[in-house]
């Protein structure tokens, strides 16, 4: 899984990813040409302002308070005023252009995610992907918005300034301008390392904010093993290295500003010295000696910004190459082009009534499994020569060990993922030939962890059919047995489940996802039955409501309970990716193999709890 | 000032330190204060040079150059010190930011590990009542804001305090009335930001929101991809996620032309000082109430002042944070850790016998809602005792009190025929230990796992104790074997896996009790049968306690405890409970005979 974990390294300045970043950004043209403009005025007023000094400087010397001195004051007030129109320009037009970028970015990238297919979540964890879509998104939009500004406004402002006193006095300007190599030099040194550094810190800190998590999270087991001080010794060495992380980061620029700043005031040193002499030799004027000095005060910021982005700028190459390559991963599953050729032709055509919108018949007569087999990415064999014929309205129970394959069968079932060798067919059709859509909407799934949305009771429910009446959710809450429980509820349809459904027990979540499930009233019903106790209560009702969904319906069910097992219609031992057992309840046990084992087993531990009811 | 002793108490050992970095930062603001001097002297002086009838006031920095003449045949001496100054000013500067580096980030070193040992010694009924979400934030952004304010923070408003206590002085001493025009934008500056800052605290707020409910839709979506493809719900997410995304883009965007009012405005505020000092000192300069120098020396002072000022409204607005996390902070540091024994026992033998007895034992986590009523039975040490009954029976309560991971039982658990509350608590667990149903085990090397159980143990005994545990095949089919690292770094093991992994660590322990709480659960029965019959040959060695819900595994204990809802309903040996008419003997009837008994299940 190393591929996964954030790398930062700095990288070779790669084209044609920043080219697509940019083609992200294109929308914002406009904008950026605005800020660029905004840019230059802003470095242009910034050097006028020493300028404009100097001279007031001058006349006042020369000829006291006139009418000139007064349109000098003027002017520099003007461009006081105009600097702080700039300003404001320019932060409206970065700040567009940055939250718009990242708006957009996230909305593609979100977009590209609702279609990938599961092999390419399998592979990487949540968080990582949330990170793509939250600090590379962000990271990216700031370079395209704020970075782009210090550029432009960082190379006028060092050219307006240069130009000014070469302008000014070039021999002097030349002179002053010596500092600026070295100035340059000393920060790109400095905004390498301490961008480093900044890097080990984060990594520090993930580090720390993990051992925090672990601690709290196991922190009977560590009472139990009495690790605590052996756990405090282990995190005493992460906040050590995070320690000196943060001193070293602040040592570098504790060195490093006040560094450039002394350069600067070599640089008015210079000023002082050379400018000094020119004065007395009636070169130039008191006035311009003023401006030297100032401008040499002006002249590191510039310098440490575009020192600080071009760093910036390798920093979030990784991020942006993260980015482009999720964009332009393609769906390992989506319909062929056939499909999609026929879904176009009968969008526009009157398709007769039971026929589905990519042509073939609506109603699913037959499931078929052909020989199939299923490898992951990764090289390891789940499933071999599975076969399997189901008719419509048949339960089939599935059965047998942890990581045997039964998931793999239902994620088969479900298009979650293609089978590697052999095929699956809908009334004798492969459905690689039909709308992947269309297949996905004939499926009723329960899950084993059910998962919820934030959002009310009734939302939630909703989503197993957005245009559901009121009745209907209701119905379908009954149905499912969890109308009453609801009721119950402050606030029944309208109670706030909570994030991911938190506020409510897993049993209560189980039975909400029955209803949404229900609600969708789908061809084809798939569970995975919760192995996690809930209280007893609960557990009657799951089972009910369960009941009456299978009625008619064709259901593949990951068992573990026992009268489901028994109702299936037919019952499939799975182990190690092979069907070892198929049949009915009595035809296996009779057979006293795998079957006869496993029932065995679950058989006692109900029997148990039904002897020993909770508040016997 | 509650708050400030609090501050004060969590620099303690390193005040001295941060006390030499601020006096470290008020040393450089005079250096860099000097400067101006210094131009001020070479600009008057070259004028008086030039045949300008200025009158030269406080000369001191010129005299200290050597008088006005000399400066102007000698002009690389005002360059030098103005060089010189930066540099000393600077060196300052380095010792003031690495002194209260080292002093914040000590002190916040230092208040981690606090933190961290604190969590670990606080009792289990205080982690239950919360969250580990809300609980790492606050050690890690709450102490993140702390270090900011305590690193930044207090060191811009010293710099801010310094500077103005060195120039308001400079600048009175120089020429009152250019001071007062210097000094007049600053209360303005500091006033409009401090205000602002606090005006727009509730954009920060809202856009906050707005990310986390983007960041939000976004995990739902990503940790719910099966329902969303099951339902084929794309384009609603899709919406879903578009409003939000949007809702966070606008609100981001608001805050930022909030900022595009008050970067410019402020700037206005500031430019405008530097203008009127400009003006109005050029005007007097014209007059000759004050030399060009002064008007220079002026100007490089306001420049100099006003930008950290600027700075000081959004610290002071942002100060009320760090209060707030301080107090979060401490609400975990007060909270009161396992109490130690009542009369604890003096001395200690070297491994307890492990005789275990519950008299009259009553539990409620939460008080009125008993979860274990008046249970009692004993153990000899060296026996094997079951304990039988459903999920919610109270069997797991039963293990944390005898580890002392909770108190407050009512009645009497004696361990070798000592009050359980007399044995001090680390030692009792170290002579026990325990396998849960779902054992958690540390992001570390299967070895580093197994052999938390006994540090100094050999390989040779870890290999034993994984191969007993049934698990050393497994390991060793891993491509880097007992180095494998375990969670989210390294494999997902499989819930049985985890569970002979965590008897491994037991198993090495070598414990005078022995608990496995339900801790085969996820294994198959072959292994199972394997694990058990590995642990009957070790009978003798340790007191046993097994939880279990099947038949099979508790058989051959000495002792069954059948429990039910909180309460002991049957005990005795297999033989006892078998001549009995209860639960034990109907299930045992079930498993005895249990084609017979499935048959006729499957029939009904």
């Amino acid at each position: 899984m190393a591929m996964f974990h954030d790398d930062d390294q700095p990288r070779r300045f790669n084209l044609s990813v920043w080219l697509r970043v940019l083609r992200l950004a294109r929308p914002y043209l406009r904008h950026a040409v605005g800020l660029g403009l905004m840019a230059i005025s802003i470095a242009a007023c910034e050097t006028l302002m020493p300028y404009l000094s100097g001279r007031i400087i001058d006349r006042v010397e020369s000829f006291g308070v006139d009418a000139v001195f007064w349109r000098l004051a003027g002017a520099y007030v003007a461009v006081v005023v105009g600097i702080c129109t700039f300003i404001a320009g320019f932060i409206l037009l970065a700040g567009r252009i940055a939250s718009g970028v990242s708006h957009d970015i996230r909305h593609a990238s979100f977009a590209k995610l609702q279609q990938l297919s599961f092999s390419y979540f399998d592979r990487r964890p949540v968080g990582w992907l949330m990170s793509r879509l939250t600090s590379d998104c962000d990271r990216l939009s700031r370079i395209i918005g704020w970075t782009l500004l210090d550029f432009v406004w960082g190379f006028s402002l060092i050219f307006g300034i240069a130009t000014a006193m070469l302008f000014l006095n070039w021999r002097l300007g030349l002179l002053v301008l010596l500092v600026t190599p070295p100035m340059a030099a000393a920060s790109a040194f400095f905004q390498r390392k301490l961008l480093h550094s900044a890097r080990a810190i984060r990594k520090s800190n993930a580090e720390i904010t993990a051992a925090f998590n672990e601690s709290i999270m196991g922190v009977r087991t560590t009472k139990a093993l009495v690790r605590e001080d052996a756990n405090l010794s282990e995190f005493q060495e992460a906040s050590s290295r995070m320690y000196e992380h943060s001193v070293r980061n602040a040592l570098q620029s504790a060195l490093y500003l006040p560094l450039i700043i002394a350069m600067g005031s070599i640089m008015a040193g210079l000023a002082v010295w050379f400018g000094g002499v020119r004065v007395l030799e009636g070169v130039i004027s008191i006035g311009v000696l003023v401006s030297f000095i100032n401008y040499a005060g002006l002249f590191f910021e510039p310098v440490q910004q575009m020192a600080r982005q071009l760093t910036e700028l390798q920093m979030a190459g990784a991020a942006a190459e993260r980015i482009v390559k999720l964009l332009n991963t393609d769906p390992a599953i989506k319909d062929s082009p056939e499909v999609q050729a026929a879904l176009a032709a009968y969008a526009h055509r009157p398709r007769s009534p039971g026929m589905a919108p990519d042509g073939f018949d609506e109603q699913i007569h037959t499931i078929e499994f052909r020989n199939v087999g299923f490898t992951y990415e990764g090289g390891e064999k789940v499933l071999e020569g599975f076969n399997l014929t189901v008719h419509a309205g048949e339960t089939i129970a599935l059965v047998g060990a942890t990581g045997g394959g039964k998931t793999t069968i239902v994620s088969l079932l479900c298009r979650f993922y293609e089978p590697t060798v052999g095929e699956v067919l809908l009334n004798g059709v492969d459905y690689r030939r039909r709308s992947l859509a269309w297949h996905q909407r004939q499926l009723g799934i329960v899950l084993q962890a059910p998962h919820l949305f934030s959002g009310s009771i009734r939302e939630n429910i909703r989503y197993g059919r957005l245009d559901a009446a009121e009745e209907e959710i209701i119905a379908a809450a009954k149905l499912a047995g969890a109308h009453e429980f609801i009721v119950e509820t402050p606030g029944d349809y309208e109670a706030e489940v909570g994030e991911g459904g938190n506020r409510l027990s897993t049993g209560q979540k189980q039975l909400i996802a029955l209803a949404r499930a229900i609600l969708a009233d789908p061809q084809i019903f798939v569970m995975d039955e919760a192995t996690s106790s809930v209280d007893t209560e609960t557990e009657q009702l799951i089972q009910q409501g369960v009941e009456r969904v299978l009625e008619g319906r064709t259901s593949f069910i990951i068992a573990h309970r026992l009268s489901t097992i028994r109702s299936a219609d037919r019952i499939l031992v799975i182990e190690r990716g092979r069907v070892v057992e198929v049949g009915a309840h009595d035809e296996l046990l009779a057979r006293r193999g795998r079957y006869f084992d496993l029932y065995r087993r679950q058989f006692s531990e109900q029997r148990l709890a039904e002897l020993l009811p909770e508040g016997a | 000032m509650n708050a400030y002793r609090s501050f004060l108490r969590l620099l303690e050992g390193y005040r001295r330190r941060y006390a030499a970095a601020l006096a470290a930062l008020a040393v450089g603001t005079c250096f860099a204060y000097l400067a101006p001097l210094v131009t001020r002297a070479t600009i008057d002086s070259l004028m008086a040079e030039l045949g300008d009838d200025g009158v030269m006031t406080h000369r001191w920095m010129a005299d200290v150059l050597g008088g006005p003449s000399q400066i102007v045949t000698r002009l690389w001496l005002p360059a030098v010190a103005i060089a010189g100054l930066a540099i000393a000013s600077g060196v300052c500067m380095y010792f003031k930011g690495r002194w209260a580096a080292q002093a914040s980030e000590g002190a916040i070193s230092r208040l981690r590990d606090r933190l961290y040992d604190h969590l670990q010694r606080l009792p289990c009924a205080w982690h239950d009542r919360h969250e580990t979400g809300d609980l790492v934030q606050r050690c890690t952004s709450d102490v993140e804001t702390v270090r900011h304010f305590l690193a930044l923070q207090v060191v811009e408003i010293g710099r801010a305090i310094l500077l103005f206590a060195t120039v308001i002085p400079i600048m009175f001493w120089l020429h009152p009335p250019m001071a007062l025009v210097s000094l007049a934008g600053a209360p303005v500056v500091v006033a409009f930001c401090l205000l602002f800052f606090r005006r727009i605290q509730p954009s920060f707020q809202s856009m906050d929101e707005a990310e986390g409910r983007m960041t939000t839709v976004l995990q739902e979506n990503l940790t719910g991809i099966r329902v969303v493809r099951a339902f084929a719900r794309q384009d609603f997410e899709m919406d879903k996620f578009a409003v939000a995304n949007r809702d966070y883009r606008d609100r981001h965007f608001r805050l930022i032309s909030l900022m595009a009012v008050f970067w410019p405005a402020s700037d206005l505020l500031v430019l405008s000082q530097q203008a009127a000092v400009l003006i109005i000192g050029a005007w007097w300069a014209a007059a000759g109430k004050i030399t060009v120098g002064t008007l220079v020396a002026f100007l490089a002072f306001v420049a100099m002042y006003i930008w950290p000022v600027r700075q000081m409204g959004r610290i002071l607005a942002d100060l009320g944070k760090a209060l707030v996390s301080l107090r979060r902070i401490e609400e975990i540091l007060h909270a009161e850790p396992e109490a130690a024994a009542t009369e604890e026992l003096t001395t200690l033998p070297d491994r307890l016998e492990g005789r275990i007895e519950f008299d009259g034992v009553s539990f409620a986590y939460d008080p009125g809602r008993d979860v274990l009523h008046d249970v009692s039975f004993s153990i000899e040490p060296g026996q094997t005792l079951a304990i039988l009954g459903p999920s919610g029976a109270g069997k797991t309560t039963l293990v944390q009190l005898l580890l002392r991971l909770y108190d407050g039982a009512r009645g009497s658990i004696r361990l070798d025929g000592c009050d359980l509350r007399s044995w001090p608590r680390q030692w009792l667990r170290s002579q026990l230990s325990v396998v849960m149903q779902e054992p958690f085990l540390f992001s570390k090397t299967l070895r580093e796992n197994i052999a938390l159980g006994r540090r100094d143990a050999e390989e040779q005994e870890l290999f034993e104790a994984a191969e007993m545990a049934a698990v050393h095949e497994a390991i060793s089919s891993f491509e880097r074997g007992y180095d494998t690292l375990v969670g989210e770094r390294g494999v997902t093991l499989s819930g049985g896996q985890r569970q002979r992994v965590a008897l491994a660590r037991a198993l090495l322990q070598q414990p005078a009790v022995l608990v496995l709480d339900d801790a085969l659960s996820a294994v198959d029965a072959e292994t199972e049968t394997m694990i058990l019959r590995a642990l009957r040959e070790r009978r003798g060695r340790h007191t046993t306690l097994v939880i279990a819900h099947r038949l099979s595994t508790l058989c051959h204990a000495d002792k069954i405890i059948v429990l039910s809802a909180g309460r002991i309903v049957q005990q005795g040996t297999h033989d006892e409970l078998m001549r009995q008419d209860g639960p034990y003997r109907r299930l045992d009837e079930i498993q005895g005979d249990q084609a017979h008994a499935i048959a006729s299940g499957g029939a009904k």
